[in-house]
């Protein structure tokens, strides 16, 4: 562990004292070093415990897959950043720096933490880079109302999850992860345990977010910079997943009955979010909103508690991660041409540039679930563990996949196809920096098909 | 035929030439109209016109025009391309293929691909002698320990 966050520790002091001409190479050696040792938590010395062990982190095959994903994606976030930050001054090229891996480093401490009190806090230190990056360095005034929505959504639900972890472990006497999966049920049918069952899920569930609790993706994602769209997307939202899949084996017996508005709201989310996709005129708020339709299938799963659905929950997390920050970077190829995010401006993308076009068909396929990607494979894992759950929840998990393939067509017929508009006058060549980035978002994506087992743990 | 315009255009803007906007693929009559268009340039005088290009172009352009092979990470051409050279270096070379090597040549964790490996030796060698496949009972009856009748 150690390896991993001393020198993501050493990063913050080389941000700020390396030379300003050596400040992009320095970090991006620095984050794929640090993406590298990170692949190490992928081998598992104990069979059914926990590895990498100390007094506060551990890893399993829960948290593994996701540590890697926010270890990977801070080289990619800075790669994605170098040209927006281009006309900045150097301090704050170094301050941004070292706000993204300050949020890394809490992400990594995040989920790899043993005490559910240690997670809480690692859980709301995220949000203040992450507001940062949003209020700081985005691009329109909208930005300010964005950064509300984001920070007081998230905390309104993580102060009665404060309340209740402390009441949880005034029952439990422990909040360790190791700990609570032996205990006795502990959630009766009562009126005060109903509302700590509610304390404890609803920040979660704000942060994956179900649908009704929803509002502040569309606005945090939309006007974040492409850095804080890439880790929001593909990181900050598991964070709320990997929250509900440590916390439910406390819930037992009542999230047999409560579970039930929860699911019915992501069941309906889903289908909702895809039908609003259908609608959007903004590219960057149409992958936001696919966000939440890929995430309520998520938390369906997580609700069931089941062996299928938690694989294909962790799956889907991993390939919804990899691909969702894909597409921002790609919407964000388009917004630094045209400064525009209006879906309409920038059609027939792929006559001006064919590669870029390749991997906006690769992503967007990616987005449909094609075989044999992961994304198919957690979301017919979560189908079928949902079908199993009940039957009718085929109807809006197919009706899901359908609009989810509708929209993403949409979204490609547009940006990549139909006739040249008039009024695009001049539109600079792709980077290699920007293939780059879209190579190693799908790399991984393309060998972990090859070796799913990686991520999928819980199925073996 | 479009395509071919819309390049032709851009290589003379990199030039130096004003690139008036691409017309809708319209075929010979609209391209003639684009040529017809740009003549006028030539009155104004050179430095107010490469002027007014850039307030068009942006920061981008600028940056190609400086260092032709621009690849995007930064305007000093020496770093530019150390930053190319180690971004993909310490990216694809080192943490995809050395890192998906090492992904490859993880022990079996569980022995699980042992065990399917097992499985189907064992129920091949089972079909190959007549014998049933599975036992349906999972424990030996004859090693349980009942209590008496009570």
């Amino acid at each position: 562990m150690l390896k991993i966050l001393l020198p993501m520790t050493a990063l913050l002091l080389t941000t700020t004292i390396c030379k300003p001409k050596q400040l992009w190479p320095t970090t991006s050696i620095n984050t794929f070093g640090i993406a590298l040792l990170s692949l190490q938590w992928f081998k598992p010395s104990q069979e059914l415990t926990m590895s990498f062990s100390n007094y506060y982190t551990s890893i399993d095959y829960i948290s593994a897959p996701l540590l890697t994903l926010s270890c990977w994606l801070t080289p990619l976030m800075i790669l994605a950043s170098q040209n927006h930050l281009i006309m900045e001054p150097i301090s704050r090229k170094r301050t941004f720096i070292f706000i993204t891996t300050l949020l890394q480093i809490s992400l990594v401490l995040a989920f790899s933490a043993t005490e559910l009190i240690m997670f809480f806090i690692m859980f709301e230190t995220t949000l203040i880079p992450t507001l940062a990056i949003i209020t700081r360095w985005g691009n329109q005034v909208e930005r300010l109302n964005a950064g509300t929505y984001f920070l007081f959504y998230t905390l309104i639900g993580s102060l009665p999850l404060l309340i209740a972890l402390l009441s949880l472990q005034n029952q439990i006497g422990t909040l360790s992860t190791y700990m609570i999966q032996l205990n006795q049920p502990t959630m009766l049918n009562t009126w005060a345990h109903t509302t700590w069952w509610f304390a404890l899920l609803t920040a979660f569930m704000i942060k994956m977010p179900l649908y009704g609790l929803h509002l502040w993706l569309p606005k945090a994602h939309v006007e974040a910079p492409i850095a804080g769209s890439m880790i929001l997307a593909a990181v900050l939202l598991k964070l709320g997943g990997y929250g509900i899949i440590r916390i439910m084996p406390t819930l037992n017996p009542l999230s047999k009955t409560l579970s039930y508005p929860f699911m019915v709201l992501a069941l309906w989310g889903v289908i909702m979010t895809g039908s609003i996709c259908l609608r959007q005129t903004d590219l960057k708020s149409l992958i936001a909103y696919s966000s939440v339709s890929h995430m309520g299938l998520v938390i369906a799963a997580t609700l069931t508690q089941t062996q299928w659905a938690y694989t294909g929950a962790i799956t889907l997390m991993i390939a919804h991660g990899l691909t969702s920050s894909m597409l921002f970077c790609l919407a964000n190829t388009n917004y630094e041409r045209t400064h525009s995010r209006t879906l309409l401006l920038a059609r027939n993308m792929q006559l001006l540039y064919p590669l870029m076009g390749l991997w906006w068909l690769l992503t967007s396929l990616a987005n449909m679930a094609i075989p044999p990607t992961i994304n198919l494979m957690g979301e017919l894992t979560i189908i079928a563990s949902l079908f199993n759950w009940s039957n009718i929840t085929i109807l809006a998990t197919g009706l899901g996949t359908i609009i989810t393939a509708t929209y993403t067509l949409y979204m490609l017929s547009t940006t990549q196809w139909g006739g040249t508009p008039s009024f695009i006058k001049m539109m600079p060549p792709t980077h290699t920096r920007e293939h780059l980035l879209m190579i190693l978002h799908i790399l991984p994506m393309t060998l972990l098909m090859m070796k799913p087992e990686l991520i999928w743990n819980t199925f073996y | 035929m479009a395509a071919l315009g819309r390049c032709a255009r851009r290589l003379l803007l990199l030039r130096g030439f004003p690139a008036r906007g691409a017309r809708a693929g319209s075929g010979p009559g609209g391209e003639a109209a684009a040529v017809a268009v740009t003549p006028p340039p030539a009155a104004r005088a050179p430095r107010q016109q490469q002027h007014e290009e850039e307030e068009e172009e942006g920061s981008m352009v600028a940056m190609l025009r400086k260092n032709p092979d621009y690849h995007g990470f930064d305007p000093d051409p020496v770093i530019d391309l150390w930053n190319m050279r180690l971004a993909f270096f310490f990216g694809v070379s080192l943490c995809i293929v050395v890192g998906a090597t090492f992904l490859h040549y993880l022990p079996d964790h569980g022995m699980r691909k042992w065990a399917r490996r097992e499985a189907e030796q064992k129920v091949k060698e089972r079909e190959r002698l007549g014998l049933p496949i599975m036992d349906s009972n999972y424990f030996d009856p004859s090693k349980l320990v009942l209590p008496d009748e009570e």
